[in-house]
């Protein structure tokens, strides 16, 4: 494995006294609590008309992606490793967990979550579940993915394959080109 | 008496940061700040893409999400250090000036910048936002759905808290005891959106 020296992520807060808006490398950014997202992840599980699961990845990869390949462009990064650290941190700045994209390349990855807001979120409120919840998360590594790949969203599909919200002691998320 | 501005400044200051875990564990829940671009669209997408007759309740989940997420973080706040410190020493009324507080709080957090234009305690309350952002998904004429779930959520929780007796971490009883309805929103061409606040008829 290639050593590279980590590239720090700096994030630009700034409030908005006129709109009373809070506005992170200029996007408008908002706080939430995991009952919310519990909700919103049950709301998407209960929706199976929609496939309203992959609805809830969909718009996580779309917001993540735009973030991601904005700050890329805006402070010149272009190592993929550099790239790869920085969804990290960014994953971790948001409060979505400790994520570790353990390997990476145009066609495909792997991804694990030692913490993870959405799970740590749902026991908390209900408890452990069965199968998989973690759509977010998801959709955050498929955006990174492109975003660090130069590609556009759905370039890349994540699947969790393990969970902590199952039980298990980290999430285990597969990446692959659609 | 409630100074919404001091309120606004000292709180919009306030940053809560991740732990090591990249977790952040404030006001007895886990929170997190993602774009609010994420929010909008999934309520966006889910709401266009459901049968007509699956609208309903489709946004009343929504808003539910709201009203859980606004009963729980809402009591976090109203008893965190923070509150402590810069609201408390305001209240003289209760809880109406709590609910004031709360709604200068909402504001500097940046959910939507939001007053209480009228208050019948335990009975009816009218919330004014002149700026949100459930409204950004409309940015051409006026959509003739309103999108402000968060809010009308969020409005409802602040009305349990202040009426609705003793909080129940459970929220087996105490959330739900209001309701609350859009009836203007910038995102549908009004200078602001508009949520009223009634005992619940469920």
């Amino acid at each position: 494995m290639t050593k590279y020296k980590k590239t720090e992520l700096v994030l630009d807060k700034v409030f908005d006294t006129q709109s009373c808006r809070h506005l992170i490398s200029g996007q408008t950014a908002v706080l939430h609590c995991h009952h919310f997202t519990a909700l919103y992840t049950q709301l998407a599980l209960d929706c199976s008309m929609l496939d309203a699961k992959s609805l809830l990845a969909e718009c996580s990869e779309d917001a993540w992606h735009e973030f991601l390949s904005g700050y890329f462009k805006e402070h010149s990064i272009s190592r993929p490793a550099d790239r790869i650290s920085l969804a990290e941190q960014t994953f971790a700045a948001a409060g979505l967990g400790r994520l570790r994209v353990t390997c990476a390349g145009p066609e495909s990855g792997e991804a694990v979550l030692d913490h993870s807001h959405v799970d740590s979120g749902w026991i908390k409120k209900w408890g452990q579940h069965e199968a998989p919840v973690n759509y977010i998360g998801a959709g955050f590594i498929s955006g990174a993915f492109s975003a660090v790949f130069d590609r556009p969203v759905r370039t890349f599909t994540a699947t969790e394959t393990q969970s902590i919200v199952s039980g298990a002691p980290c999430s285990r998320f597969n990446v692959v080109v659609r | 008496m409630i100074n919404r501005k001091q309120i606004i400044a000292a709180m919009s200051r306030i940053e809560v940061s991740a732990n090591d875990d990249g977790l952040m564990p404030e006001f007895n829940v886990f929170v997190n700040m993602m774009p609010a671009k994420f929010w909008n669209s999934f309520a966006e997408r889910l709401t266009r893409k459901v049968p007509p007759d699956m609208l309903e309740a489709a946004e009343y989940l929504l808003v539910n999400a709201a009203h859980e997420c606004g009963y729980h973080t809402g009591y976090g706040i109203i008893t965190s250090d923070e509150w402590k410190a810069v609201v408390e020493p305001m209240i003289e009324q209760v809880p109406e000036d709590i609910l004031h507080g709360a709604f200068a709080v909402f504001t500097a957090w940046g959910w939507a910048k939001s007053e209480i234009v009228e208050l019948v305690p335990n009975e009816r309350m009218v919330v004014r936002a002149y700026d949100y952002y459930e409204s950004d998904g409309v940015t051409y004429g006026a959509s003739a759905k309103p999108s402000a779930y968060l809010i009308r959520g969020v409005s409802a929780a602040f009305m349990d808290l202040a009426y609705g007796g003793t909080y129940d971490p459970s929220g087996k009883s105490g959330v739900h005891t209001f309701q609350c309805a859009q009836t203007k929103g910038i995102e549908c061409g009004d200078e602001y959106g508009e949520f009223v606040v009634t005992r619940s008829t469920h």
